[in-house]
């Protein structure tokens, strides 16, 4: 039956050959199998693709054969499955039997064959699409996820267990374009996690045979997670927070400490400590002003720049029990201090000349200020005297210790002789000492040179000074009192008011007011300070002598004065002699002017102490208190020079 | 006593909490009550076993194809040894077949395999053509055995159907499975020369036959027990 259908195009290809020379028609092309699918394992269609038609209405025709079988069939169904199409139905559907396909086209001038194909179904299965793809949200401890479940391909057969597919599926977040894939397995429900929270997802399921094709993917499904806040997020948040407090915590503690931080990592470079030094104005170029600035006032000194101003800075009387009068100078106020008299108590090194009597009178530039050791001082005994530094004049800083200790308590008596007379009118004044040179002057009374009683010429001194701890400035004024002002004859007490500023760290001595009670004086020759002259200068006069006014003369009317100036020993000493005149010492000279006028000095006095020498004497005519000058000298050596200056 | 590397590695095991797998099968002490495993597990071991022999199957022919035969035009007068036994051909068939015939062509299939397969390997690995004879007969050996205990396996499934009742004892296949095979084939095979053409018809042939019996085991599993996973 085949064969005699088969035959009938051959006759009609053969009449159109003779017919139709001309034209372009030629016998079909060949026909090829594009490809056989079964969705379920149960039937099968398979696909060709026409060649050329020739020009002519072509058929085509499907034929196959079994396996072991001769038997050749034609496709039984061409149009279910569409248009160059055979569909195989169950009943002609065997597994695991080979098909041999062929699909043969045929027009009126020929037929042609396709290429055989086998075909065993059980290899080409390609399942329909899952269906009924759900998803879902579901929340957990840990977020939301999605559930996605389906079902299998409608016409798979599973549950018989005729057919297994295992199935994938496909995530994405909309508008993302790479899919996240997932293998399920043979389940049909699988879970997603990690989302975003807020996104929208896209999910596409698919299955496959465990031999076969995959399917195709199912239509996609949209799923829109709620918004949710991610565990890891809040963590993260909070170490953030917990980083910036920590931060914040420690900025502000290196700002409190930013000086101490800055102190150690840049230690401040040390800069000029010039007092005065303005640093401003040398950074504004101006050298001139800098150093005009550093320049102080009244040094070098130029005002009453005599020599004598130098050279007497003070000038120390003391006699032992003999009551001689030493007169010491001192240049070196500080050296002066230094020594002592050589008493076995005497163990300062600061005191000055004047244990306890020394005056201290001011250099004439910046005023004198006169410091009288008391004899309480002597009692203070072991007050370590800063406050003597009355005595150290000229030392802003300088500390004298014990200057003027008191020596009173060995018994000696350093008494002035007669040096100091009342003066008419003296005042203290507070002298202000500026710069680091002022020197004072110290005169140091004895008690002994004053008896107590005849206190014409008593000399009562009124030291006074108030250490202060100031920025250095000494201040010495002299002061004097008089005790007698009525008693034209009664000497006036002349009280040295001395007040030194000290900026001493030892301030805390507090000078006693020294009264000095002269104690009685046996013999004595009374030097009392006449007048201070307008160039702050001291003048002395014997008490008891006439007035004798010269400058640069003592001279002494009947008693012995020890005015004259032996010389000047190598150890500085002033040495003083008993002369009736007494000569001119040093370069500024001692001048004396005694003033004649009924002045009943008890002590002889001597006055002037250079700045550079010692001023030793004894006063003859006082009261026999005489020493040798070699003592004096040794007291005078042992303890120190006051460079105190006194200025006649 | 115990030296420390000892202690070291007893505290590692216990504290790194290595995953222990319980396998399905209950090893039983003396005197302990023993728990064979159930008829599902020992039904989900023989389809995997069958799964696991299809694909090596598969991957062996996929490559005699490719070496010895590029053309797919061989049409070879391929006659499998196992075609008088019969088969049902499609769903239908096997359904109707009920669980017991099921069972029986199931080892009819595996007992006709044995040998085969031994001799191909055999067969295998006394061709000096080249590494990928060598490479293959590994898998045939793999093959072989795993049929073999595919074979015991699917026995024991039926011994565990029958004790449950779900099969009755009708079967008398089990005694002599050698008696199944054709004797044309097992003739060709006691020839013993195997060409590269009888290896690729022998492949082609067991490819088919191991896919048959994963198929029918899981039908028997999923009409006998059926389950989420059908």
């Amino acid at each position: 039956m085949r064969r005699a259908v088969g035959s009938v195009p051959l006759l009609l290809m053969l009449f159109f050959i003779g017919h139709a020379k001309e034209t372009r028609y030629s016998p079909p092309g060949k026909p090829k199998l594009t490809s056989c699918r079964s969705p379920e394992k149960e039937t099968f269609t398979c696909w060709w693709e026409p060649g050329s038609d020739g020009g002519l209405p072509t058929t085509y025709a499907l034929y196959y054969r079994k396996e072991n079988s001769d038997a050749v069939y034609e496709c039984p169904d061409y149009h279910t499955a569409g248009e160059n199409s055979c569909f195989f139905n169950k009943n002609d559907t065997s597994i695991w039997v080979n098909y041999n396909i062929t699909v043969v086209a045929t027009n009126a001038l020929g037929s042609n064959f396709s290429d055989p194909v086998d075909v065993d179904v059980v290899y080409i299965v390609q399942p329909h699409t899952p269906e009924n793809v759900t998803v879902t949200v579901m929340e957990d401890k840990d977020g939301p996820f999605l559930r996605v479940s389906w079902e299998p391909p409608r016409k798979a057969d599973t549950r018989s267990g005729w057919i297994t597919l295992i199935y994938e599926l496909r995530v994405k977040l909309e508008g993302e374009e790479e899919w996240e894939e997932h293998r399920a397995g043979q389940q049909k429900m699988f879970n997603i996690f990690s989302l975003r929270s807020g996104g929208m997802y896209l999910v596409q399921v698919r299955c496959k045979p465990d031999h076969g094709f995959w399917s195709e993917w199912s239509s996609t499904t949209y799923i829109k997670v709620p918004d949710y806040f991610p565990r890891e997020t809040s963590v993260w948040i909070l170490i953030a927070v917990f980083s910036a407090f920590i931060f914040f915590i420690l900025t502000w503690i290196l700002n409190l400490k930013s000086n101490s931080v800055k102190h150690c990592l840049l230690p401040p470079v040390p800069g000029p400590k010039i007092k005065g030094f303005d640093k401003q104005l040398l950074k504004n170029g101006r050298s001139e002003e800098v150093f005009s600035a550093l320049v102080v006032p009244g040094f070098p000194p130029t005002t009453s720049s005599d020599c004598e101003d130098l050279l007497v800075e003070y000038l120390e009387v003391y006699t032992p029990e003999e009551q001689e009068l030493i007169l010491e100078e001192g240049k070196d106020l500080q050296e002066g201090c230094l020594k002592s008299k050589g008493s076995p108590s005497d163990s300062d090194s600061g005191r000055g000349s004047c244990d306890s009597h020394t005056l201290l009178m001011e250099k004439c530039g910046e005023g004198e200020g006169k410091e009288e050791k008391h004899q309480e001082r002597a009692q203070k005994g072991k007050r370590q005297q800063k406050h003597q530094t009355g005595w150290e004049e000229g030392d802003v800083s300088h500390t004298r210790e014990d200057v003027l200790s008191p020596d009173m308590s060995e018994g000696r008596v350093k008494t002035w002789p007669s040096v100091f007379s009342p003066l008419p009118q003296y005042s203290s004044r507070p002298l202000d000492h500026q710069g680091s040179l002022e020197t004072a002057r110290q005169l140091c009374l004895s008690d002994s040179l004053f008896p107590p009683p005849s206190t014409s010429s008593h000399l009562s001194y009124n030291a006074k000074e108030g250490l202060a701890l100031g920025s250095g400035q000494q201040e010495f004024y002299l002061g004097k009192k008089q005790t007698h002002p009525s008693n034209p004859q009664s000497q006036p007490r002349w009280h040295l008011q001395a007040h030194s500023d000290f900026n001493i760290s030892s301030m805390d001595r507090k000078q006693a007011a020294s009264g000095l009670q002269l104690p009685g004086f046996r013999s004595t020759e009374y030097v009392e300070v006449q007048r201070v002259n307008q160039e702050d200068m001291v003048i002395l006069q014997p008490l008891f002598s006439s007035s004798c006014q010269r400058d640069g003369h003592l001279q002494i009317g009947q008693g012995e004065d020890y005015s004259k100036v032996k010389g000047v020993d190598s150890g500085n000493m002033l040495l003083l002699q008993r002369e009736v005149e007494v000569k001119r010492e040093e370069e500024d000279g001692d001048r004396y002017s005694c003033d004649i006028q009924d002045r009943v000095t008890e002590s002889c006095y001597t006055t002037s102490t250079a700045a550079s020498s010692q001023v030793t004497g004894k006063p003859t005519s006082c009261a026999g208190t005489a020493m040798p000058v070699q003592e004096e000298m040794v007291l005078a050596a042992n303890g120190y020079v006051d460079a105190a200056t006194m200025l006649l | 006593m115990f030296s420390l590397p000892v202690w070291v590695a007893v505290l590692a095991l216990v504290y790194l909490d290595f995953p222990i797998r319980v396998g399905t099968a209950a090893i039983c002490a003396h005197g302990q009550e023993c728990h064979a495993p159930s008829l599902a597990d020992l039904f989900d071991r023989v389809i995997q076993q069958s799964s696991r022999v299809h694909g090596i199957s598969s991957e062996l022919h996929s490559d005699y194809e490719q070496y010895f035969f590029p053309s797919k035009n061989h049409i070879g007068k391929r006659k499998c040894h196992t075609y008088s036994i019969l088969t049902p051909a499609d769903k239908e068939n096997a359904q109707r077949l009920g669980r017991e015939e099921l069972t029986e062509v199931i080892l009819r299939l595996l007992g006709a395999w044995g040998d085969p397969l031994s001799q191909l390997h055999r067969s295998m690995t006394q061709d000096q053509n080249q590494d990928f004879n060598h490479y293959s007969s590994n898998k045939a050996l793999e093959m072989s055995d795993m049929v073999h205990e595919l074979r015991s396996g699917v026995t024991k499934v039926a011994e565990k159907m029958k004790l449950l009742g779900v099969i009755s004892n009708a079967l008398g296949y089990m005694s002599s499975p050698e008696s199944l095979a054709p004797s044309s084939v097992s003739s060709s095979y006691e020839r013993g020369d195997f060409n590269s053409i009888d290896h690729h018809d022998l492949l082609y042939c067991f490819r088919r036959d191991s896919n048959k019996v994963k198929n029918y085991l899981r039908i028997l599993k999923c009409t006998t027990l059926p389950e989420l996973d059908c």
